[in-house]
């Protein structure tokens, strides 16, 4: 009898240890299957996504060029370039055309998800230079933090090229185009160096001309590493946007800022620097006051010049130089404003989509060709919580 | 008795449990993660051949600048190695071209390898035919 009890009892105790292992076992083995497969399934959307926007070239095929920009004419999403066969070669136009804030049209998130079938996922989307270019204690380069300084006629500039881990880059070519305005004048210096062992370059440059004559510089930084080069635009603080400079195909249109001023407003020349670091003169006009280079400063599209194979050199940044009033009451001068990529092109990463990622996000990248110089392209995918 | 048949009768449950606990783990699709690293092995030998960087540094034997160029164009956490043959198979970089642990790919689980030819080289006024086979081998460290 007492025997009959001890084996109820073990039996009992038995059972519920099993129960209470399956309860915990068995959800945790469907629930870590079902998560596995989700993540495949997860894996294999954003590959198929990735390779949607880099190797197709979405339908019109050169939607990111037609100009007035439509978001209901694109039918089929893709930044891949129509114009040549290569792989991982995209599209400047349409690479614009995702930029939030542009003046010409821009493609919000949410059209390009309807547009990918993407309901129920996030995304973000990058373009980044390959290495980073910044001030020597490894600041962003911008505005407000310009590695450049100017006393009396000497202009300093001094970057740091480091891996994306940080760990510095000697040797790296460091290619700079100045330029800049007096009153009446303008002007072009280029110089080249080489980073030190500690990714250091710090150079000087002689202007033929004081700081306090001088109304506007830009410095265009070419950093190359190995042939794969970035660039970097940069410009002091005090540098007023006369206009934003576009270029949609092979059109440059400027565009009003809320710094335009209302005087009248001319182009006295145009140059441009291609992907391989060529500098190119555009146009010059044959007078300051030249009426065919006169901005129309009343309307929202100021100018728009077509310059047919122009798009064929890989233009990757303009510089024109105006003859205005500036904003800092020096009266009517030379004044110099670079675009249109400096915003995503070059230093600054480019990003696209929601920024807050998700959990069990899954992440992939690829170097891609923008304009003859290589940038990586980085995609990160998940699903919207519940 | 009956005290030692349900003790054995457990056991064999909780083992079937243990078992089942191990069928739970996540696979690890070491194919899938082969396949990736192919693709962006290839993908950027691509652009550096499209670019015409590829055929520059081997036929220069830039390995420095091979190196460097592969080191800024792949991820961070993924090591390379790569070797480059002539055609009658043997090797033409002296000094290894790689970066991370050579250790990791002898005992990482996902090694991809990459081959990828280049034809020839072209002067101011010839193409010359001089084939090379470039080995990538990849590994996530």
């Amino acid at each position: 009898m007492v025997n009959a009890v001890y084996d109820h009892i073990i039996a009992i105790v038995v059972i519920c240890v099993m129960f209470v292992g399956a309860v915990v076992v068995l959800p945790t083995l469907s629930v870590a299957n079902i998560k596995a497969v989700d993540q495949q399934q997860l894996r294999n959307i954003a590959l198929n996504l990735f390779n949607t926007m880099l190797l197709d070239t979405g339908e019109p095929i050169n939607w990111g060029s037609i100009d007035p920009f439509n978001i209901s004419m694109i039918t089929r999403f893709g930044l891949a370039s129509a114009r040549d066969s290569t792989l991982y070669l995209l599209d400047p136009n349409k690479v614009q055309r995702l930029i939030k804030g542009n003046p010409l049209g821009e493609l919000p998130y949410n059209a390009v998800k309807e547009l990918l079938g993407l309901q129920g996922y996030e995304f973000t989307f990058k373009i980044t230079p390959p290495f980073n270019v910044t001030n020597l204690d490894g600041t962003k380069i911008d505005s407000m933090h310009p590695p450049i300084t100017l006393i009396g006629s000497t202009l300093r500039y001094a970057v740091k090229v480091s891996y994306l881990d940080g760990r510095p880059i000697p040797n790296a070519l460091v290619e700079a185009t100045v330029y800049y305005t007096t009153k009446d004048a303008f002007f072009i210096l280029r110089s080249s160096a080489s980073t030190d062992s500690l990714g250091r370059c710090i150079q000087n440059v002689t202007l033929n001309n004081q700081s306090n004559d001088i109304r506007s510089i830009i410095v265009i930084f070419r950093v190359t590493v190995a042939n794969v080069a970035t660039m970097v635009v940069t410009y002091t603080s005090s540098l007023v946007r006369i206009a934003d400079i576009n270029l949609v195909g092979e059109t440059i249109i400027l565009t009003r800022t809320k710094d335009t001023p209302s005087d009248n407003v001319w182009i006295v020349n145009a140059t441009y620097i291609t992907g391989n670091g060529d500098l190119k003169y555009l146009f010059n006009a044959s007078a300051k006051n030249d009426k065919r280079y006169q901005l129309n400063t009343g309307a929202k599209r100021m100018w728009n010049g077509t310059y047919i194979g122009l798009s064929y050199y890989d233009p990757v940044c303009f510089v024109l130089n105006f003859w205005a009033v500036d904003s800092n009451g020096k009266g009517r001068s030379e004044i110099v404003i670079a675009g249109p990529f400096q915003n995503t092109m070059g230093y600054a990463v480019f990003d696209y989509g929601n920024s807050l990622l998700g959990y069990g996000s899954v992440r992939f990248q690829r170097s891609v060709i923008i304009s003859g110089m290589t940038y990586i392209a980085e995609l990160w995918l998940w699903k919207e919580s519940p | 008795m009956r005290v030692v048949e349900v003790i054995l009768a457990s056991l064999v449950i909780v083992f079937a449990l243990a078992f089942a606990n191990i069928l739970a783990i996540a696979p690890t699709s070491p194919k899938y993660e082969v396949t990736e690293l192919e693709k962006m092995g290839y993908n950027v030998l691509y652009d550096l051949d499209k670019q015409g960087l590829l055929a520059k540094f081997v036929y220069n034997k830039n390995w420095s600048d091979l190196q460097a160029a592969l080191r800024v164009l792949l991820p961070l956490e993924v090591y390379f190695n790569l070797t480059v043959y002539y055609s009658n198979g043997t090797t033409v970089n002296e000094v290894p071209i790689f970066y991370g642990s050579i250790e990791t790919f002898s005992t990482s689980k996902n090694v991809a390898s990459v081959a990828y030819g280049l034809c020839g080289y072209s002067t101011m006024d010839k193409a010359v035919y001089d084939p090379r086979t470039l080995v990538l081998q990849l590994a996530r460290g």
